[in-house]
């Protein structure tokens, strides 16, 4: 049974998931995946294969006590466990998402651990909590000591990339993402709404979502994981065409490179176009991870639709993925038609 | 990537020679990390010209990462906090240059199981995110030599490929003890081997680049007299004898960096601007620092067809 009698409503839930590439020359099949992602001995890996590839580790619980961040610099002191689990999408795309729930109110001291334990992801405030404040202090990252999810995300991060399955030699240079959120309760009868998606620094993204009472926090994590696995295909493919140049040397119009060297010398001849090899591992790697939504509960799915419309990520993806066959299709023809038309 | 920045004597401009070396491939395209493990002394924010660093690394460089104080190092992305009014605009097609800093009041420390984990980690996260990482080295044998000698020989770093560059000034001092630095008893090689390096390949991983090189032919010295020169001659083929019989003779030389005042006073990058429009650099110091950069790649300049 439920351990509360007369649980407080949650008021408050927060996360952050790290995306990155899975640091392997090949992607992992579904065994692999439950070796890399059985944390606990005691619980199974979730596998799943349609509609794709999918691991799940169970829930690792990492216990607190400390003051949540704000943004108006009220000490909230909570006490309680962080949930944090990872999960591998294709065997490519590894994520080590934490997450938290935290009710209006608290008991004024603490309690027995064991009061703590039977809440798992759970953290109660001593006191009442001012939810609004910590929802911006968490978003803008906390001080020194503060409860930092992200720090729990981090750990299980590296914690699965010092695995010996892995041997650390990716297809393609990418950078990890984070992606930190927040949901605030909606209006009464209204639905589950994203009230901001921002592009913070190079790789941190934050989320701010208005959910009705009662969403479950997991099913939270699950949405925010599924925009963060998305989010990092579009950013890694931008700068994967960003990095090509096209007609290198060939002094096309415009600003000129920085540099006119090439990149490579041309080598032993076998080698392939610098473009045909940039874009190759996207191809390899990449371009069949995009399923959004395949993951998210129904109630939470309408989200999505939200960002389909502005600012529309599957209409960006299959731009980008139109670029790349382009592309290869151009570089399918032989050079010296491929060049003549060059000049400006 | 990654290569790894050492010289046996301070004063042998490592750190302003690698740092030239990280903006030259950033130029090209790559994207380039730039680690300052040089403990004792980290200079390379100054030769970046990102003087905003210094505070910000006085809680989360390199040492405090090492030692498990904070999850991650701070990372400073070059183009955008730079002061250098020229780099300040980042080049069309420039690759991402990040320098991660070492903190203010570093110094050597001692080694253990979790630090060199963390360093491993470390190296494998940024071999994963940027094409190439120089690792700026203390000079000496130290610590920092140590560690990175150890991650290097760790299992989960065994498909990641590493380059050694040793930095020394074309004297008889220094060529002695670059070669003492790599094949001596206390050596890198030596140092190496004790961690599980083969020793070969290890070997032949590593190449010297000769910094502050005067060259007898450069307009520099055109004025001198015809005695002044002919000992100039007499002098560098001395040095090329006494290099090769300490088996760091040219075949081992990735090049030489000339004499450059720019580079002795300054520490700075050198930049196009100064050399074209400026001119107070010499455009055979660019361009020698453009060849090195290329050649960190070229594995025929590493022994290999």
């Amino acid at each position: 049974m439920g351990p509360a009698k007369t649980a407080p409503r949650v008021v408050l839930a927060c996360g952050e998931v790290r995306t990155s590439l899975l640091p392997a020359l090949q992607a992992l099949d579904s065994r692999a995946a439950a070796q890399l992602l059985g944390l606990r001995a005691d619980e199974r890996v979730l596998l799943s294969e349609r509609p794709n590839l999918y691991g799940r580790s169970p829930d690792t619980l990492t216990g607190v006590d400390c003051p949540l961040p704000s943004a108006n610099g009220a000490r909230v002191r909570v006490v309680g466990t962080v949930a944090a689990r990872a999960a591998l999408t294709e065997g490519r795309l590894l994520q080590a998402s934490a997450y938290f729930m935290v009710p209006a109110t608290g008991p004024d001291h603490r309690r027995p651990w064991g009061h703590y334990l039977v809440r798992p992801g759970v953290v109660e405030p001593l006191g009442k909590l001012p939810h609004e404040a910590v929802a911006e202090g968490v978003l803008n990252g906390g001080r020194h000591g503060d409860l930092d999810v992200g720090l729990i995300a981090d750990g299980l991060h590296t914690r699965l990339l010092r695995h010996p399955l892995l041997d650390h030699r990716p297809p393609l240079r990418s950078r990890p993402t984070r992606l930190r959120w927040v949901a605030l309760p909606a209006e009464p009868g209204a639905g589950p709404s994203i009230e901001r998606f921002t592009l913070a620094e190079d790789e941190l993204r934050t989320v701010r979502l208005r959910v009705p009472e009662g969403t479950p926090g997991e099913g939270l994590a699950g949405l925010c994981d599924d925009l963060a696995l998305h989010d990092w295909l579009l950013t890694t493919v931008v700068r994967i065409l960003d990095g090509i140049r096209l007609g290198a040397g060939a002094g096309a119009a415009g600003a000129p490179p920085a540099r006119q060297r090439p990149r490579q010398r041309p080598g032993a001849g076998e080698e392939l176009p610098a473009v045909v090899r940039a874009l190759r591992p996207a191809v390899d790697h990449l371009l069949h991870l995009w399923m959004p939504r395949a993951r998210v509960t129904q109630e939470l799915a309408p989200l999505w639709d939200a960002l389909e419309e502005r600012p529309g990520f599957t209409r960006q993806w299959q731009t980008l993925v139109q670029r790349i066959r382009d592309q290869l299709t151009l570089h399918a023809i032989p050079s010296p038609h491929r060049e003549t038309d060059m000049g400006p | 990537m990654l290569v790894f920045a050492a010289s046996d004597k301070g004063g042998t401009g490592r750190s302003v020679t690698s740092a030239n070396l990280a903006y030259q491939r950033a130029l090209t395209g790559d994207h380039v990390a730039y680690v300052d493990f040089d403990f004792g002394s980290p200079t390379a924010a100054a030769v970046f010209d990102v003087p905003g660093a210094m505070r910000g690394i006085a809680e989360r460089g390199l040492h405090s990462y090492l030692e498990g104080e904070v999850p991650e190092p701070a990372r400073i992305d070059i183009w955008r906090q730079t002061e250098h009014p020229l780099l300040h605009a980042r080049p069309n097609q420039s690759g991402r240059l990040a320098l991660l800093p070492g903190d203010a009041g570093g110094g050597e420390f001692v080694t253990g199981e979790e630090t060199l984990d963390r360093c491993v980690d470390l190296l494998l996260r940024l071999n994963g995110e940027f094409d190439l990482t120089i690792v700026d080295l203390s000079a000496g044998r130290s610590y920092a030599v140590d560690m990175v000698l150890a991650a290097t020989a760790h299992p989960r770093m065994r498909y990641v490929p590493f380059r050694w560059l040793v930095f020394h000034r074309w004297t008889r001092q220094h060529v002695i003890a670059a070669a003492g630095l790599v094949h001596k008893e206390h050596g890198i090689i030596r140092g190496g081997v004790d961690r599980g390096h083969d020793e070969e390949a290890l070997r032949g991983a590593i190449r010297f680049v000769r910094a502050a090189v005067p060259d007898p032919d450069s307009p520099l010295w055109a004025q001198g007299s015809p005695a002044q020169a002919a000992w100039m001659q007499a002098c560098d083929d001395a040095l090329r004898r006494l290099a090769a019989e300490h088996r760091i003779g040219d075949s081992v030389v990735l090049g030489a960096v000339p004499l450059e005042p720019v580079l002795q006073w300054r520490e700075q990058l050198i930049t196009e601007e100064d050399v074209l429009s400026t001119q107070i650099a010499n455009k055979e110091t660019l361009e020698a620092l453009e060849e090195i950069a290329r050649r960190l790649t070229d594995d025929s300049c590493w022994g290999r067809p």
